[in-house]
């Protein structure tokens, strides 16, 4: 890596201070375990990073808040959310996510708030948050904002977040009922970034299926809801008909991109038949 | 551009120690500069595990860890795990099953493997074959680290 100079704030508001809105090549890192892959191939050439480890201790907690949504700071470890009690009781999706996504040592050191802000569309997380409905808190110099977590993306590793704003927690709703379930294709190893992510969330409401939200990612630039592979789903019995209906949908409405984990044609097939099975799996809790 | 090296202070393998280093610097290079090689840099992108190191007693890829990030920690590399003269379990293991061939992924591996013993002290092959799923062995000893680790396991 070339030389470039590094602070190490003790608190969040004198993070974002060190911040500079116009400066590129000044940037946060909270794991590092991403950004260093950029840095180490020349992608990014930082003068100066803001590591964000010395700050408060209250933003690496993953807490219940009152009506059962999680509130999971933005510095804590994947290896803490893998292991939270609260994550494994009522999130059992984000728990099993993390059981493939990358490996025990980067999970140990990579944080939530950097997985997201990263904006890279393989990504794991992402995908899974954004179909459990989950908000992120923002912190800038003059205000903080909330957003749903789907909107934060807007293309390929970018967000819409200002160069000197942090995010510094997430929050998921309680499942409430509603089932979920997140695949993900790899073409070399399991735990290798994906060809594609399929997030889904329902509730089953007279053996039909209610409220769908489908969510695609690592094929397409950018984190994706699929609105019409959801309204195929809407009011659907889950059906082999219907499941092919909404594959079909969302193979068709997905703009899916050609990359070292596969060729569009072939990303666009194994969404329509993975979306099949993250329902099925949804509805029957079965682990692959 | 302002990349002055800093002096950081640290446990290194039970002995305090401190040095300068600058913050471009990964973990990895750090440990070169104390003669240890036990870790080393193959891909380069946490993906192997040649490079493990265990800092505050959690398992890194010390390719992927900026070296300044240790100062006021504890870090402990494959070198002292037979501080006392003898291998440990793990690593006795290892020579009775035959888990290794060439060697070069060795470290990384045994680093591992007492990680995952202290968290599954029974493991299964699936805990097994999950937790050491970063480590890649380009000899092909895969059969035999499974058994060596559950050897360790009964010992």
């Amino acid at each position: 890596m070339i030389p470039f100079d590094m602070v190490e704030p003790a608190s969040l508001q004198e993070a974002v201070s060190l911040l500079d809105p116009q400066e590129p090549t000044i940037r946060p890192v909270a794991g590092g375990t991403a950004l260093m892959l950029m840095m180490k191939s020349g992608v990014f050439q930082p003068t100066r990073l803001v590591c964000l480890h010395r700050i408060e201790p209250e933003h690496a907690r993953i807490t219940l808040v009152a009506d059962g949504a999680l509130r999971i700071g933005a510095m804590a470890t994947l290896r803490q959310v893998e292991k939270d009690a609260d994550v494994a009781a009522r999130l059992p999706v984000l728990k099993r996510a993390m059981r493939t996504l990358s490996n025990v040592r980067v999970r140990n050191v990579a944080r939530v708030g950097g997985a997201l802000a990263h904006g890279d569309p393989h990504m794991d997380l992402p995908p899974v948050l954004a179909a459990l409905g989950a908000r992120v808190a923002i912190a800038g110099p003059k205000q903080s904002r909330e957003m749903p977590l789907e909107d934060l993306y807007a293309g390929y590793y970018e967000t819409v977040l200002e160069k000197n704003e942090l995010i510094t927690a997430v929050m998921v709703p309680a499942l409430d009922g509603r089932k979920a379930a997140y695949m993900k294709v790899t073409s070399r190893t399991a735990d290798d970034w994906p060809s594609l992510g399929v997030a889904v969330s329902f509730a089953m409401k007279n053996g039909t299926i209610s409220d769908p939200v489908v969510v695609v990612s690592a094929a397409t630039a950018k984190v994706t809801r699929m609105k019409t592979a959801e309204a195929a789903l809407n009011n659907a019995a889950p059906d082999d008909a219907s499941l092919r209906r909404a594959g079909d949908a969302a193979a068709e409405e997905a703009e899916v991109l050609s990359d070292a984990h596969g060729s569009a044609p072939y990303k666009r097939e194994l969404l329509r038949v993975y979306l099949r099975r993250a329902v099925r799996q949804a509805l029957d809790g079965s682990a692959e | 551009m302002m990349t002055t090296a800093r002096t950081i202070a640290f446990t290194l393998n039970g002995q305090q120690v401190s040095t300068m280093i600058e913050p471009h610097r990964n973990l990895v290079e750090l440990l070169q500069r104390f003669d240890l090689f036990g870790s080393r840099e193959s891909c380069g992108q946490g993906l192997c595990g040649c490079c493990t190191v265990l800092v505050d007693d959690v398992a890194v890829s010390g390719c992927l860890y900026f070296a300044v990030w240790v100062d006021g920690k504890s870090v402990t590399t494959v070198e002292h795990l037979d501080a006392d003269g003898t291998l440990s379990p793990v690593q006795q293991a290892f020579i009775e099953a035959g888990a290794f061939q060439c060697g070069y992924c060795t470290p990384g591996f045994i680093l591992m493997s007492h990680q995952l013993l202290k968290e599954h002290p029974n493991p299964s092959d699936d805990d097994i074959r999950h937790y050491l799923s970063g480590n890649l062995c380009r000899c092909g000893a895969y059969p035999e680290i499974i058994e060596a680790v559950k050897l360790a396991a009964k010992r």
